[in-house]
């Protein structure tokens, strides 16, 4: 081997390394990490709601929710588990998956890097919580953005007739999800829970909305019916409160999962016929048992209750004084929202349980509740409320003003319903809407226009109806005016000609009393040929004889109370449900229906 | 020639009396043989591996590799884990370039599920620069730690500062200096910092003063060169033989790099020309890998400058949580420094994967080809030998 | 791609085919013909690389699958033979003749799986781990889980709660509404 000068001298250039500045971080313990360096957990437990995504997405089950007491503001409550993320940082490796699926934005990394301890237990803390001097660090790992997102923030369309094909028709216009379009929904449920507390009826949420996932409608089913009774109705007019609890709608510009929607999805993939249902269900072959149970009322609670009773295997009648079933769901709210064919879908699964039912049955004047209490072992009444509540301003006690619930049933069984060119509607709630958009429907078919007014006390954001209801309402040419009271109906040479409302400065005094205040300068009059009353409704009580109305209690508003088996105080056999007790809507009468028939259950047992 | 200067005659008979291949036969009752383990704790090993020698004298006559000092079963782990839970596990598979293995997890299940075209541009080009700067960092220890086996420590020094900026660079773009955790299936987790490419820029130029030194220091070094030169020849018949793959296949003129082979990312919009050399020997394994440093410097140059200022890091994909994929099985692959990397992914409709199998270069190169290359050499070439291999054991035991 | 599977299927029977990329196709072989199509494709077609062989447990079909995935330096495309092997009985031709490096996945998956290649050199010599006498590790029925638990010291710190079932125990207690709740209630 030929041995090259200069390769035995060029190598010595490294020498002239000696006199360069050392490049060595002299103190190395405060550096200052990237400021999107992945180093410390920090959490805002305000604004955590505990739903556990971070726990889900953990890929080393590092994280635990656990309770946290003592720090004010976390409690469990509806749409906070009172549940908080804590670390085991001898599994955690920073991936930061957990900040970045975080549906609240409320967990993050800081770029805080050492942290020396004698004990290895301290190593797990709960961020937020446990005293930390990094949490007052700004810099650290946040969730990226630039379209980075681990589920999807934007609900999938629902398709629905547009306002000019279903404005002249009571047929239902939302046209419910493609097998496709579910599934694209059900993909963004975290499976947090949140919702099931929530909701009335506790339903299991997540369960179902995975069983959509899966394509197993059967499963869906079993969990749907595992709590309500009613999944086509509820599909379709649920108030969902779970939605806004959910905790992928919980930021800002999120929209909450579509739940209700997801509902009925899974109940109109299974076709109307009581024997598939029986036999997805197992509910083919019930032993029964000698007791009776008598049932007053087929609304929601009592057909909740029947159908419960039914499967414990008790004989249960329901007396219903109308010609259907369905209490107001049928004669109360619309056929564009809840078609007929879909009560008789879920009312026929629950009649063949082996439940009777006995049509235009008036309790209280065909049949005394005294004389049930004696044929029967135990009586649930979930009766409801029927009778409209009037404003009583001058002028409403005229012919031409009626009440919402009298039309809106009298559109049902097909009475006659008085239809006039112009409307008022007084009310802003749900019902209120229902009665508009019928009005506006009903005066399509008669005139060919719409002219219709709905005015309420509450401002447009306090508006207690849904608010697709009023959105929905306007795009069908009715008119909503909020934020104003009615003071008069305004009638000239006997007949009602308007409305004269005065604009709504608050409704309630600094009690909290319903005692509104009025701007009486602004004054309107919104014109109108028929008026029609929407402000809530009342419960008529008059099948309680005087005897049985002495033994039992009543609170405020004379709704009668119940103790927490949902009995009324002073009469064991008689149960209260429905909108009598909570609510007004469907899925609390659901839930009470349910309690009540567990209640029934362990009240004719307890004998035994 | 010390031996003639001392006046010291060995005892032929005691020493090796051929040349020694796979086939002499030696017989360890003889007493003329000595075991000698070589790792798993030893400053010259690559990585916690051991290798097994037998020698006589100072010749190697068998060699055995033996890894396992490190197995935690990652494949299997990752068997255990949502799609999205897969890339903070994978990258254990390999600490040098643990970019990868990230990719490979994120375009697996991006082409089994059918995202492979939505993934956004912008990301797909800061995949690109991270894999760079993953074989950058890799090359910096690599090149000097060439030397640092031949008792060279200096170049090494050099070397693992100028990683360490590059590191910096790492922690500002992915939020970690070693184990990046950056791309994720759908994109990568964070869109280029303000700023980056100037402190980016001032690193490269450091690179560039380090790249000439580098070469004065080790490749105009008589010592280097006679130790290097002819030492452990790759021969282009091996290649195939043993799935020989890239600078260690290039070294002898086998012009393989999955870059130009089969591009993938961006690869064919960028000009480079992978080095070659024919000697095939430790010396030419570290002058392409000298080379390729240029180049990789100038591929990082050429990405920031072609990559498009901003854009979606992640498409829309569905939600993580309820992720599954069907039925099917890939194999992605990528050149890493040390060449031909890849993973077979297997998915079965679940949520999970199935199976998923690494290939890495050292499965073959630190076992098949290092006890073949060890036979006949002497035991003091043996870390040099092992490093120009660039043997790597956690993508042996993964 | 097309031209090599049809060169393929007039000499052994394939099935299985999936051209997964325009480079990339996979194709399964009896485990008689298995051996002798790699060698064909080696010698005849080019494809002179061995990229990797694997292992993958089809548990519910009671069947391992070995893939040979082999590369073609000319052509730049893959080809990935792969053979179902029965579960209960896991034994294959060996193939350690053809590459250098094949004995080694062999090792592997004889360690791992504990499939049986006779013939191949040192195929009972540990691989990665050592004294290993569970299920072989990378076999669907060894639960990774459940071996730590019982081999190592859980620390026993740690407790977790369930979002929604911790609510109904602190807003609803007393009222469970699933027979499921009903059971964990009682």
């Amino acid at each position: 081997m030929s041995f090259n000068l200069k390769d035995i001298l060029t190598p010595f250039t490294a020498w002239s390394r000696v006199v360069k500045e050392p490049v060595t971080i002299k103190d190395p313990f405060t550096r200052e990490a990237a400021p999107r360096y992945r180093g410390f957990h920090d959490n805002d437990v305000q604004l955590c709601i505990g739903c556990g995504s971070c726990e889900a997405i953990c890929e080393n089950q590092a994280i635990d929710l656990v309770p946290i007491e003592g720090v004010e503001g976390i409690e469990t409550k509806s749409g906070d588990s009172g549940l908080r993320p804590s670390i085991d940082y001898g599994r955690c490796c920073w991936c930061a998956l957990c900040v970045d699926i975080c549906t609240t934005d409320s967990l993050r990394l800081t770029n805080a890097y050492t942290w020396v301890d004698t004990d290895p237990d301290n190593f797990i803390f709960t961020p937020g919580v446990t005293p930390k001097d990094w949490y007052e660090k700004e810099e650290g790992w946040r969730k990226p953005g630039h379209g980075y997102e681990f589920y999807s923030h934007e609900r999938v369309h629902m398709e629905e007739l547009h306002a000019d094909e279903r404005k002249d028709s009571f047929i239902e216009f939302v046209k419910g999800y493609s097998a496709e379009q579910a599934k694209k929904e059900a993909d963004r449920c975290v499976a947090c829970g949140i919702c099931t507390a929530t909701c009335p009826a506790h339903m299991g949420i997540p369960e179902y909305i995975k069983a959509v996932r899966d394509d197993d409608m059967e499963h869906g089913m079993k969990i749907l019916y595992e709590t309500n009774p009613l999944p086509e109705i509820c599909g379709r007019i649920c108030t969902h409160k779970c939605e806004d609890v959910c905790s992928v709608g919980f930021k800002n510009g999120s929209d909450p999962l579509s739940i209700r929607w997801l509902k009925r999805y899974i109940a109109d993939q299974i076709p109307a016929d009581v024997d598939k249902y029986k036999d997805m269900l197992g509910t083919g072959e019930i032993a029964k048992n000698d007791k009776k149970v008598a049932i007053i009322g087929s609304g929601p609670a009592g057909l909740s209750a029947a159908h419960y009773l039914a499967l414990l295997g008790y004989n249960c009648t329901i007396f219903e004084k109308l010609p259907q079933a369905g209490g107001m769901m049928r004669y109360g709210i619309p056929s564009y929202r809840l078609p007929y064919d879909q009560i008789d879908k879920d009312v026929d699964y629950i009649l063949s349980l082996g439940v009777d039912i006995k049509y235009n049955v008036n309790v209280g004047t065909d049949i005394t509740l005294e004389q049930l209490s004696k044929d029967f072992d135990a009586v649930y009444a979930g009766t409801g409320l029927h009778l409209g509540r009037s404003t009583r301003i001058p002028g409403s006690e005229h012919e031409n003003v009626y009440q919402s619930v009298d039309l809106l049933r009298n559109i049902v069984t097909g009475a006659p319903v008085p239809v006039e060119k112009k409307v008022v509607v007084i009310g802003g709630g749900n019902v209120a809407m229902d009665i508009t958009r019928s009005m506006a429907r009903l005066q399509m078919e008669k005139f060919g226009e719409v002219n219709v007014i709905a005015t309420s006390l509450e401002d447009e954001e306090h508006m207690p109806a849904d608010r697709e209801e009023v959105v929905e309402a306007r795009e069908e040419g009715c008119t909503i005016i909020p934020g104003y009271g009615p003071q008069e109906v305004v009638i000239t040479d006997g007949k009602v000609t308007g409305l004269r409302v005065w604009k709504c400065l608050s409704i309630f005094d600094e009690t909290g009393a319903f005692n509104p205040k009025f701007d009486e300068a602004d004054e309107r009059i919104f014109e109108g040929d028929m008026v029609i009353e929407s402000i809530g409704q009342g419960m008529d009580l008059s099948y309680l004889s005087e005897e049985i109305k002495s033994k039992i209690e009543f609170g405020p508003r004379g709704r009668i109370l119940v103790n927490e088996d949902w009995q009324a105080k002073g009469l064991p056999w008689l149960f209260i449900g429905g909108d009598i007790i909570e609510g007004p809507d469907v899925i609390h009468g659901i839930a009470n229906g349910h309690r009540g028939a567990q209640s029934i259950d362990k009240f004719l047992n307890e004998g035994r | 020639m010390i031996n003639k200067f001392l006046g010291f005659k060995p005892d032929e008979k005691l020493l090796p009396s051929q040349t020694v291949t796979e086939d002499t036969e030696i017989d360890l009752s003889s007493h003329k043989y000595q075991k000698i383990w070589l790792g798993p704790n030893h400053p010259g090993v690559t990585g916690n591996m051991a290798i097994e020698l037998t020698v006589q004298g100072t010749t190697v006559m068998r060699a055995k590799t033996h890894v396992g000092y490190l197995h935690r079963g990652f494949e299997k782990l990752i068997e255990r884990r949502l799609f999205v839970q897969g890339f903070p596990t994978s990258i254990r598979m390999c600490v040098a370039e643990p970019d990868t293995n990230e990719y490979f997890i994120a375009r697996s299940t991006e082409e089994l599920s059918g995202y492979a075209d939505a993934v956004p541009e912008y990301a797909n080009w800061l995949r690109m620069l991270s894999l760079e700067m993953a074989r950058l960092a890799g090359l910096l220890r690599g090149v000097p730690g060439q030397g640092g086996t031949f008792a060279l420590g200096i170049g090494v020094q050099w070397g693992v500062y100028l990683r360490d900026l590059i590191l910096d660079r790492f922690e500002e773009l992915s939020g970690a200096r070693v184990y990046h955790m950056y791309i994720i299936p759908g994109g990568v987790r964070g869109a280029l910092p303000d700023g980056f490419k100037e402190r980016m820029e001032d690193n490269l130029r450091d690179i560039d003063d380090f790249i000439i030194r580098i070469k004065k220091l080790m490749f105009h070094n008589s010592v280097f060169k006679q130790r290097a030169k002819g030492l452990a020849v790759i021969t282009p018949e091996m290649v195939d033989k043993y799935g020989i793959v890239g600078t260690n296949a290039r070294c002898c003129g086998v012009k393989r790099d999955v870059r130009k082979d089969n591009p993938y990312l961006y690869y064919d919009k960028l000009d480079f020309d992978p080095p070659t050399a024919t000697d095939g020997d430790v010396y030419s394994r570290t002058w392409i890998r000298w080379q390729e440093l240029i180049q990789t410097v100038d591929l990082i140059r050429q990405i920031m400058a072609k990559m498009p200022k901003k854009g979606d890091i992640r498409c829309k994909m569905p939600n993580v949580l309820n992720w599954k994929i069907p039925k099917g099985e890939t194999y992605v692959r990528l050149e890493s420094g040390r060449g031909e990397m890849g993973m077979y992914y297997v998915t079965d409709g679940s949520d999970k994967p199935r199976r998923i199998n690494l290939r890495g270069p050292s499965y073959n190169h630190a076992i098949s080809v290092l006890e073949h290359m060890l036979i006949g050499q002497d035991v003091a070439d043996v870390h040099a030998i092992m490093v120009s291999l660039q043997t790597c054991p956690p993508e042996i035991e993964r | 791609m097309k031209e090599l599977i049809e060169k393929l299927s007039s000499k052994y029977e394939l099935q299985e085919v999936v051209y997964q990329r325009d480079n990339l196709v996979f194709a399964a072989i009896s485990k008689e013909n298995a051996i002798e199509a790699v060698t064909y494709l080696r010698d005849y077609e080019g494809y002179t690389h061995l990229v990797m062989m694997s292992c993958v447990d089809w548990i519910e079909d009671g069947k391992y699958q070995l893939l040979y995935l082999l590369h073609n330096p000319k052509l730049k495309n893959d080809i990935g033979i792969k053979v179902y092997i029965d579960r209960e009985n896991p034994e294959m031709v060996s193939a350690h003749h053809l590459w250098k490096s094949v004995w080694t996945y062999q090792r592997e998956m004889h360690e791992s799986f504990g499939i049986v290649f006779p013939g191949s050199p040192r195929l009972e010599e540990n691989f990665v781990v050592e004294g290993w006498d569970e299920t072989p590790f990378m076999r669907r029925d060894f639960d990774t889980h459940e071996y730590a638990e019982k081999t190592y010291f859980p620390r026993g710190n740690r407790k977790t709660n369930d979002p929604a079932e911790y609510m109904r125990k602190k807003l609803y207690p007393n009222q469970p509404v699933t027979a499921k709740q009903r059971k964990d209630d009682k």
